[in-house]
């Protein structure tokens, strides 16, 4: 599984985008943002969550430093000062690492995949730079990268999971089924909750059932838990369900 | 039958020639063979000025070794032989019927990626390595569609592809006792068992965290197989090394930079000029300790003279690419060594472009030959180096007979033949965070590592050359493991002509050229030459064509389905009939290219001719294949690897 934690010793991170006492990074002042913890972004998953239609997760989590100039053109020195340049060029074309500039974005292209790309390192050779870089020169990274124009803003998250872009028209039996589907995961996952615990989908189930079990899946717990909902975790599968494909 | 045909018959095939020359010039249209003077600014005179009619080619008078003098049906490394000729005794194929080359078969290995190696041919078995992730195939050539015998699978390791400067590419392999010995991406080489396909040996030759790769074709000779590292932009510690073809076992290796026990120079080390004489400078011509890092990797071709018994290659640019940042000669990088086949002891070194500011690694081949100059017989090497001088090198000393441009190049104005040192043009110098246009050659050179061809009969050397310059600004760097220790920050672009691409034939006594072929398109592709007065090449776009060798007419040119810079070959089948092979796979450093209008899909396709497309392998009956086992699914076209 591609989006274990990584991140070995965090425990329970549930509060996004709160209270992280940033430290200086990099030489250039720069307002101190609220960064994510490491937590919080450790569980924006590189794909889509098994059993779940939809998830606000990637939505969460903003570039502390979006739209500040100073941010992307500290950014850009460090791309060049650690050899980031070497790899993706100096155009952020791409060369022995991947084009930065077009819409393609194999492992995410919003503010927090990338970060986590930059933190993790990715398994054809890009270096993972979370134990050598603070998360303030992460994040300016991400900046300068954002400003070649093909990353995915936050709000798009799922739009990127699903391969749309802006201007598409959407069917309209598609446009109904999305409406009808709830984010489900509206905040972190809890760590040390079992996802083989949950419930699978039946595939055939309606959309009001389908909406319930999506509140209810896969060990969620929802920042703010809808009303009426089971908490999860103990929640047999349903007997006969099937399994999802 | 190496002997009968080692010496210059130029002017032989003058009359049809002639004839076909300019039937080829009606026919095409898309190219025009025609004589060019060496590149400005030069130091010599260029040639005179004759279109492509077959008069008077003025060859060099040379004397070639097949050695090791392998049936001439078969094909067993890289180059064919060791003095790297690429040059076949076949000669069914002329430039009477070369017209009526037609597919006889062909083959998909499935890898999209740069495809460079030739094929290997013997026991009527044909030997492919593919670009990563390394897959070896045996096909066997007795039976109809050419069914694959084994396929060997070393799976290397993911990490690699990211470390890899150019596209992840392998020059190939190599026949030895038994065994198809070949490079790994990620830093092992390996030997299979050319009848079962079976893992003999693995050997770890370095760690790719670092940034080192393995691409270039294993050389042997005798026992021994020499290897070496990819990774000149990656801050590795170039070396060459030598196992034993049985056991994998490496026997030595001797390091590009470092002390003189480490790039093994002993007491018998004489290089030709002074300035290379002296202690360990493999340490002191660079800033203390930036020798660990400085490159010199090894990483195309090999030859070996069995008279002198000393083996040649050359050493790839120094790291980082930001030259303020090194001030020195950064020995032994874009060097020539001769080395002793056996110890690896460093007999002579001649560094092309001492403090190389413009990446102009010294590894391109050196081809060996006896060549009369001035009435005296010499032996030499010849070799194109990225710097866009061709050399003409004493192989016994190291002394540089010729050095004359062959492709445009403004770094330099000329070759100083009395100390071998470069007359550098100061406004070409590349100075720390200032852009720096039009510089000539660019980063690939005036050719890269695709290899040349000589033939006996025209006493010429044929080789796939560029005609591009760049804009250059460069970025000092950080030494970080792992990640590029490059800073050239460039944009490519052709040099006065507007082509890209040249394919030429050079006169190596009088370091002239003969004729040659403007291409729109890069020629990135190796050469061969055969005994039917025929040379072949490629184009990044696709075309693969048939020259005459005499006068440079194209005689014969077909699509293929992806860019050509692979190495074609020539071999007989079981039917006794010639075969020519060439693979169909753009990539590697043709890619500064790819955004050319008509720039070619990636592709994995062999493509084998024969005289009307005729072989065993098809027919008008239901014909079926028989195979001994199935293809690879490699790399992301696997079961759940995509």
């Amino acid at each position: 599984m591609e989006h274990r934690l990584v991140y070995g010793g965090i425990a329970a991170a549930a509060i996004a985008l709160a209270g992280c006492h940033p430290s200086e990074g990099g030489s250039t002042a720069v307002k101190p943002p609220g960064l994510p913890s490491e937590g919080t972004i450790s569980q924006v998953p590189l794909s889509d969550f098994a059993g779940i239609a939809m998830s606000t997760l990637g939505s969460d989590i903003a570039n502390p430093y979006e739209g500040q100039p100073q941010a992307a053109e500290d950014g850009k020195r460090l791309f060049v000062q650690l050899n980031c340049a070497g790899c993706h060029l100096y155009s952020g074309k791409g060369s022995m690492g991947p084009d930065l500039t077009d819409d393609f974005w194999r492992y995410g292209g919003t503010p927090a995949n990338i970060y986590k790309s930059i933190y993790e390192g990715r398994s054809r050779g890009m270096p993972a730079w979370g134990r050598a870089l603070p998360p303030e020169d992460i994040w300016k990274l991400v900046t300068y990268i954002e400003t070649f124009g093909g990353t995915v803003p936050p709000n798009r998250y799922q739009a990127g999971l699903q391969g749309d872009r802006p201007n598409e028209q959407v069917a309209p039996e598609v446009a109904r089924a999305l409406a009808e589907e709830t984010p489900a995961v509206t905040g972190p996952i809890v760590p040390g909750v079992p996802r083989s615990a949950a419930p699978m989908q039946a595939s055939d189930t309606n959309a009001a059932e389908q909406k319930a079990r999506n509140e209810t899946t896969n060990g969620a717990t929802p920042a703010t838990p809808p009303v009426g909902a089971d908490y999860p975790s103990s929640q047999p599968a349903s007997p006969g369900a099937p399994s999802k494909p | 039958m190496p002997d009968i045909r080692n010496t210059s018959t130029h002017g032989r095939f003058a009359t049809r020639a002639f004839v076909a020359a300019s039937a080829a010039l009606l026919a095409v249209g898309i190219v025009r063979a025609q004589t060019s003077g060496p590149a400005t600014p030069s130091p010599s005179a260029p040639p005179p000025a004759t279109s492509a009619n077959a008069t008077a080619v003025p060859g060099a008078q040379l004397k070639l070794n097949f050695a090791p003098n392998d049936p001439p049906g078969e094909w067993h490394s890289q180059a064919r032989d060791y003095a790297n000729t690429r040059y076949s005794p076949l000669d069914q194929v002329t430039s009477k019927n070369v017209s009526e080359l037609k597919v006889a078969w062909t083959f998909s290995d499935g890898t999209l990626h740069g495809h460079e190696a030739a094929p290997l041919v013997l026991d009527n078995t044909m030997y492919l390595v593919t670009p990563y992730p390394n897959i070896a195939y045996a096909l066997d050539l007795t039976k109809a569609g050419v069914p694959i015998k084994w396929t060997f699978e070393p799976k290397p390791t993911p990490l690699s592809t990211g470390k890899a400067c150019c596209d992840v590419v392998n020059r190939g392999g190599v026949y030895v006792n038994g065994k198809i010995i070949y490079n790994l991406l990620d830093d092992h080489t390996v030997a299979v068992d050319a009848k079962t396909g079976k893992e003999i040996w693995r050997t770890k030759m370095g760690n790719p965290e670092n940034g080192e790769t393995m691409t270039m074709a294993p050389f042997a000779v005798g026992n021994k197989v020499y290897v070496g590292n990819s990774g000149g932009e990656m801050g590795v510690w170039g070396y060459l090394a030598a196992l034993d073809a049985d056991t994998g076992k490496e026997l030595w290796r001797a390091y590009s930079t470092g002390t003189d026990e480490q790039v093994k120079i002993g007491s018998d080390f004489k290089p030709f000029y002074s300035w290379m004489k002296g202690k360990d400078l493999g340490k002191t011509s660079w800033p203390p300790g930036m020798w660990k890092h400085g490159g010199g990797a090894v990483w195309t071709w090999v030859s070996y003279d069995p008279d002198l018994k000393l083996i040649y290659y050359g050493t790839s640019n120094p790291g980082p690419r930001v030259p303020a940042q090194r001030p020195g000669y950064n020995l032994w990088t874009s060097t020539v060594f001769a080395r002793d086949a056996d110890t690896g002891m460093a007999r002579w070194a001649y560094q092309f472009t001492p403090h190389d500011e413009w990446d102009y690694d010294g590894v391109n081949e050196d081809v060996l030959m006896d060549v009369t100059i001035d009435g005296k017989v010499r032996k030499v090497l010849v070799h194109f180096d990225r710097n866009a001088y061709a050399y003409t090198i004493d192989r016994a000393t190291g002394e540089v007979l010729v050095a004359a441009p062959f492709a445009y190049l403004n770094w330099s104005k000329g070759i100083d033949l009395k100390t071998g040192m470069p007359i550098v043009n100061p406004a070409m110098e590349p100075k720390p965070n200032i852009k720096l246009q039009n510089v000539c050659p660019p980063d690939i050179g005036g050719k890269d590592w695709q290899p040349s061809a000589v033939s006996p009969q025209t006493g010429l050397v044929y080789a796939g050359i560029f005609n591009i310059c760049m804009d250059v600004t460069d970025h000092p760097q950080s030494y970080i493991a792992g990640t590029p220790y490059d800073g050239m920050e460039m944009q490519r672009s052709p040099a006065p002509g507007g082509n890209w691409g040249e394919f030429m034939a050079w006169n190596p006594a009088t370091g002239k050229k003969v004729w040659s072929i403007k291409e729109h398109f890069m020629t990135m592709s190796g050469s061969l030459a055969t005994a039917g007065d025929l040379v072949f090449y490629g184009t990044a776009d696709g075309w693969f064509r048939a020259v005459n060798a005499h006068t440079g007419a194209v005689l014969w040119s077909y699509k293929l389905g992806s860019g050509v810079i692979g190495q074609p070959m020539t071999y007989l089948g079981p039917d006794k009939k010639q075969y020519i092979a060439v693979y169909s796979g753009i990539g590697g450093a043709a890619m500064v290219s790819s955004k050319m209008k008509g720039f070619p899909a990636r592709g994995s396709t062999l493509y084998v001719f024969s005289i009307n497309g005729e072989s065993p392998h098809s027919g008008t009956t239901q014909l079926t294949t028989e195979g001994g086992a199935a293809a690879a699914e490699p790399d992301a076209t696997a079961s759940g690897r995509h």
